[in-house]
């Protein structure tokens, strides 16, 4: 089996984009070349295409051939999209990792995104009712569902103490780390005081403590060990380990609320693969859709016992600094949410960071982790990155 | 405000909120013919007894294709509640009440709340099975479209 390195990353601008789903993978795709002039696109030779909406907000499938034209890429190992909704980027990447190490593919570009404002803005949330098992729970009307994010916040709450300042910190937290990210689609700082404040959207969830709605395109290049040492003079960063899993899709069938057991089956499968423990990390990023979401994974990540994920947020312990700082680009509260480029952005920001190159770097970080929830809850990916392999 | 013309009259499956719940496309359609007879069914296992929600056409558990249906309770208690005030989906009335409802111990489900109020319901309350009509769906059958009747449900709260 061959080690599997990342040696370029790039992102087109995040938000509400005067742009085409075509415009902005070509974009991306340019960020990403741009990363490292010498990865172009003649030497890639797999594609993978993340996204999730495309027949619904482009009327457009056979997706990948579409990019690797726009590219100027002919793919000859792999050309074909992935879809897993918000962690569609992620899967790409999985997928990628496993065609590079088993020798199908050599340098393969994951690249992800969306175009989710369409010219009648009702139409993005009509498109949602299709996230869920559409024929049940979206027929109830739960698209992405800020209720049942809001039912879990309520029962975390009842269940553990969790309090509605501590879900106010991640936002004020993230989007402090987005301050200085050019490509993020919120880029002014909040306070405790207007988290706090803020209006309702499923109480408790007020408005910072949702991510927006956001276009956007991501762009990863995967290579072996081999050709990563002749095409990058900068530090190798080593994908170690991935995990991914589901348990139930449908809100009838999910296992717990408050514990997300899809999560740690898929933190304990990546942690096995990678050869680390939680404490062996210095940087990750988390799915945090929602601030309650973040607090979640803390836990269910391992980095703190069970129902300690508000005390985690107030105590500083997931800030520069502090145990392990999440979401040090901003997460999807400050860069937004264009599902299928997600993965893909919070692959680039771990890439910087153990290159040592990130816009807010943590020092000496030499191993991070990424994780997406997708659907209803209903399934978890997690991929663990390193400076050593 | 118009959009395609060749469009104008047109019913376009993806666009639609409910599923297709006529026997020409879906093999579980006794589930929406039993919420027109007041019941809230779904499918058993005759050989290992597993009671699956949603309704199959195997058994998830020992995939056995033997299945009947069987009858859930109609009414449930409350566990959580959410009242969506904004964003709420197209198709869907403000405020939108969800529940986290406990049928009997045999099914926990979360559900749209109708004929609620915001602020009206409470943990530990009762609410009962709602069924309600849809828009139908035009089927061509040979030269001929029919309009096919749907139901859906939700439960509302039991009146004290």
């Amino acid at each position: 089996m061959r080690n599997v390195c990342v040696i370029a990353g790039g992102m087109c601008k995040w938000g509400v984009r005067e742009a085409s789903l075509r415009d902005m993978f070509q974009e991306a795709g340019k960020e990403c070349f741009n990363d490292n002039k010498a990865v172009t696109n003649k030497v890639i030779d797999g594609l993978l295409v993340a996204s999730a909406y495309t027949e619904r907000s482009a009327f457009q499938t056979h997706l990948a051939p579409v990019v690797a034209e726009y590219l100027g890429i002919k793919p000859k190992t792999i050309c074909a999209r992935v879809e897993l909704l918000c962690a569609s980027g992620s899967s790409g990447i999985i997928l990628a990792y496993g065609l590079i190490r088993s020798g199908i593919a050599d340098i393969v570009m994951v690249i992800g995104g969306e175009k989710l404002y369409m010219p009648e803005k009702w139409e993005v949330f009509y498109s949602e009712l299709a996230s869920v098992d559409h024929d049940w729970d979206g027929a109830q009307g739960l698209g992405l569902p800020p209720p049942a994010f809001a039912m879990v916040a309520k029962q975390h709450m009842k269940r553990y103490g969790t309090t509605k300042e501590q879900l106010a910190m991640v936002s004020v937290k993230n989007r402090r780390n987005g301050l200085n990210n050019p490509n993020a689609q919120f880029r002014e700082p909040i306070t405790l005081e207007n988290a706090l404040s803020a209006k309702n959207i499923v109480p408790p969830l007020t408005l910072y403590d949702c991510c927006p709605i956001t276009d956007g395109c991501a762009a990863v290049i995967l290579a072996c060990e081999e050709k990563a040492r002749d095409l990058t003079d900068k530090p190798l960063v080593y994908i170690k380990g991935t995990g991914q899993a589901t348990l139930s899709n449908m809100s009838a069938n999910m296992p717990s609320w408050t514990t997300w057991e899809a999560l740690t089956i898929a933190a304990k499968q990546a942690y096995e693969s990678a050869g680390i423990k939680p404490s062996d990390l210095d940087v990750g990023q988390t799915h945090d859709c929602f601030t309650i979401s973040e607090i979640i994974e803390y836990e269910d990540l391992g980095f703190c016992e069970k129902g300690a994920g508000g005390l985690f947020i107030q105590e500083g312990k997931s800030d520069f600094g502090g145990q392990i700082p999440i979401n040090t680009d901003g997460g999807l509260l400050s860069c937004g949410h264009p599902f299928g480029g997600t993965g893909i952005r919070q692959a680039i920001e771990i890439m910087h960071q153990l290159r040592g190159d990130a816009v807010r770097q943590v020092d000496g970080a030499k191993t991070g982790l990424t994780h997406n929830l997708s659907g209803f809850i209903a399934a978890h990916t997690v991929v663990v990155y390193g400076t050593e392999p | 405000m118009s959009g395609l013309k060749i469009l104008e009259g047109k019913y376009i499956a993806t666009m639609d909120l409910y599923p297709q719940e006529a026997k020409e496309f879906n093999r579980i359609y006794p589930f929406y013919q039993h919420l027109r007879e007041g019941r809230f069914t779904t499918t058993r296992c005759k050989h290992c007894g597993h009671e699956p929600f949603p309704p199959r056409v195997i058994c998830p558990e020992c995939l056995s294709e033997d299945l009947q249906w069987i009858d859930l309770p109609t009414t449930g208690t409350v566990e959580e509640v959410t009242e969506e005030e904004v964003g709420v989906p197209l198709g869907f009335e403000t405020p939108l009440i969800h529940a986290l409802i406990n049928l009997g111990g045999r099914l926990k489900l979360f559900s749209r709340i109708v004929r609620c109020q915001v602020g009206q319901l409470k943990e530990g309350d009762e609410v009962v099975l709602s069924v309600f009509t849809v828009d139908p769906v035009p089927i061509q059958i040979g030269r001929e479209t029919i309009l096919k009747d749907r139901v859906y449900y939700a439960f509302e709260p039991v009146k004290s």
